[in-house]
């Protein structure tokens, strides 16, 4: 090694973990220290980052304590970061990542892909989608009526969607990919029961749970209080079920001290919260999950995450979950089916089609 | 979240309506959020509702009355005369033409959710419905201010509304079906409406009409309940058994349309919205 010794600092912090892969739930400490040329009187200070988010937590004034303990809020990555103020005048730090799992329970990982004794919440048999381009074109009457006597009122077919079939057991976690406009939408209209298919067949059984977006079923007018009840009825809740629920909600939701603001003071992302809070304060036998949810910050995201893995944990619900997006599939999804231009790809495990998927993007 | 939905009464499992109690859930919220919107940030609030019917009432009594000189003495006591007409024509008014849009604009939740599409034209109809109540206060102002009696025959009211407000629901669901597939509808309608204003005797008496529109006016479903309206509260009388199978026909035939044009359509809204 050459002599680096002009470059090289005096002295340098040193961040050590106790523990350095955590499970949600446990905490860890991190001791500070000082190799090389240290200065007489060195001070900490300690903060922590999420990973894609921002500043967590830090300690105020650097003081003489060595060892900071660190609870994780919720799994991720966590960058925890030392400062080391000499009494020389220099400031410098050093980090160290903790990765936190999303649970210390074993069961809330992907659920396995086959239970065969498992009943089928959704089948998918043979669906087609046609749309008559033609026809969505007539936006007045005038027009309609002309082409009427021309004789021109010829169809052209598009088909959204090409022969698809797959099933969905109870409990699986099942994710619909693909680009934008290859029909990942359509095909969740059919499940939600709004758009009857053109041909084939889509049977499901049990109650469906959508996230409902901005604009929706919420008015910005109303406050999130007023907007909680009006939402729990348009999927089709009990009155006294939301009302024993409210406190959870909005508990889950952390708006506690907005609930009686107007909607339209709020950013999406808290929207995206409630209607999240919303769905899955109930257990459906299928919750439908999907960009919705991405409006909503990391820290939240992390929780609804969490949410769907105890959902589908207790093996009563099936979640679909729908987006363009491959790493929260990747994440919670068992099962997935790939739909390109309408035509099914792939259906398989997570991995094999993620891997597919990916291969055509790289 | 978890130990919550264990403890509570209502488990998470339990928590839905069957099929056929949702939606009456789902009209009284959206009743009540049409309701708070209307007067949210107004600072006489549900006082309006009152009010409106009033104020219109006397701008009308002052024009026509004075004005134009309709204050025929066959009528009846004039002011009261017009605040039944206009209240019970508003009705109707309200109802199609915010029923008329109610699936266009409930178009992101009915991508999303299967929820019964009729609900929204339904539920339109039925807060016009409730605004009606409210303006019932005015017309009992009125009454009082211009010392009309009140006989028994006011009993027959709910009666006249009720097929009014059936009348209505008929047309919000007809017209909230049809505009979904022709916007034009929509521009139509406002038309219509202000020429049926002029087409029933609102503000001036049937018997100025010319023979042959008289002879018409009772294929006017709206002269109709505005007359059976005034029969019963204004004039105290009993309307005849013609009167009330011609409300109740009227009713049926609005609904019987409109439920069918929906029925048979629905499926294709989401095509269109």
């Amino acid at each position: 090694m050459p002599n680096t010794s002009a470059e090289m600092p005096e002295w340098l912090p040193v961040a050590t973990l106790t523990q350095s892969d955590l499970t949600f739930g446990e905490h860890t400490f991190l001791d500070a220290s000082v190799i090389g040329n240290a200065p007489r009187h060195v001070l900490y200070s300690y903060y922590w980052n999420i990973e894609g988010g921002g500043l967590g937590d830090k300690t105020g004034t650097p003081g003489d304590q060595t060892r900071f303990g660190f609870i994780p809020p919720c799994p991720g990555r966590f960058l925890l970061t030392v400062e080391a103020h000499g009494s020389d005048g220099v400031v410098r730090n050093a980090s160290a990542w903790v990765t936190v799992r999303s649970s210390s329970e074993a069961t809330l990982k992907r659920p396995d892909v086959s239970q065969s004794d498992a009943e089928d919440v959704i089948s998918v048999d043979d669906v087609s989608m046609i749309f008559n381009v033609a026809s969505e074109q007539f936006g007045s009457l005038k027009e309609y009526f002309i082409a009427l006597m021309r004789h021109e009122l010829k169809f052209k077919e598009f088909r959204a969607l090409n022969h698809i079939s797959f099933n969905v057991k109870r409990g699986e976690a099942f994710g619909l990919v693909g680009t934008n406009g290859s029909g990942k939408s359509t095909m969740l209209k059919i499940i939600a029961g709004v758009l009857e298919a053109s041909e084939g067949n889509c049977s499901v059984h049990g109650s469906i749970a959508p996230l409902i977006e901005l604009g929706a079923g919420f008015d910005m007018e109303l406050t999130a209080k007023e907007n909680i009840y009006l939402n729990g009825a348009l999927l089709g809740y009990r009155k006294e079920f939301i009302d024993e629920h409210f406190n959870d909600i909005v508990e889950f939701a952390e708006l506690q001290n907005f609930m009686d603001m107007p909607l339209k003071n709020y950013s999406s992302g808290m929207v995206a919260r409630i209607a999240f809070a919303i769905a899955t304060i109930t257990e459906p036998d299928i919750l439908i999950v999907d960009e919705t949810l991405s409006v909503g910050d990391y820290l939240f995201q992390q929780k609804c995450e969490k949410r769907i893995q105890e959902l589908v944990a207790s093996g009563n619900v099936t979640v679909l979950l729908v987006s363009h997006s491959i790493d929260l599939v990747e994440r919670i999804c068992n099962r997935v089916c790939w739909i390109e231009k309408g035509q099914m790809r792939m259906l398989g495990t997570t991995d094999e089609v993620c891997a597919a998927y990916k291969s055509i993007g790289a | 979240m978890q130990s919550a939905t264990t403890k509570a009464g209502v488990s998470a499992k339990d928590a839905w309506y069957p099929a056929s109690k949702r939606d009456i859930f789902i009209l009284k919220e959206l009743v009540s959020k049409d309701f708070k919107l209307k007067y949210r940030r107004s600072a006489l609030g549900v006082v309006w509702s009152v009010l409106n019917p009033l104020l219109m009432m006397l701008v009308m009594a002052a024009v026509f009355g004075s004005f134009m000189r309709y204050n025929d003495p066959t009528l009846g006591n004039y002011a009261v005369y017009l605040i039944l007409g206009n209240t019970a024509f508003q009705l109707m008014n309200d109802a199609t033409s915010q029923g008329m849009g109610s699936i266009i604009g409930a178009s992101s939740l009915l991508k999303k959710v299967k929820i019964n599409r009729y609900v929204f034209p339904v539920e339109k109809a039925l807060f016009a419905g409730v605004n009606y109540l409210f303006s019932l206060i005015a017309i009992a102002i009125v009454m009082l201010v211009e010392q009309v009696p009140l006989g028994v025959t006011a009993l027959l009211l709910p009666f006249g509304i009720l097929m009014l407000l059936f009348f209505s629901i008929g047309l919000s669901l007809l017209l909230s079906a049809l505009s979904v597939f022709f916007r034009d509808v929509m521009h139509l309608w406002s038309v219509v409406l202000t020429a049926w204003t002029y087409a029933t005797p609102l503000f001036y008496p049937f018997a100025i009409l010319p023979g042959w529109m008289q002879a018409l006016e009772r294929f006017n479903p709206m002269y109709v309940y505005v007359t059976y309206v005034r029969d019963v509260v204004l004039y105290q009388t009993v309307p005849s058994v013609g009167m009330h199978v011609a409300c109740v026909a009227f009713a049926a035939v609005s609904l019987l349309l409109g439920m069918v044009v929906f029925k048979k359509n629905q499926h294709k809204f989401i095509l269109f919205i």
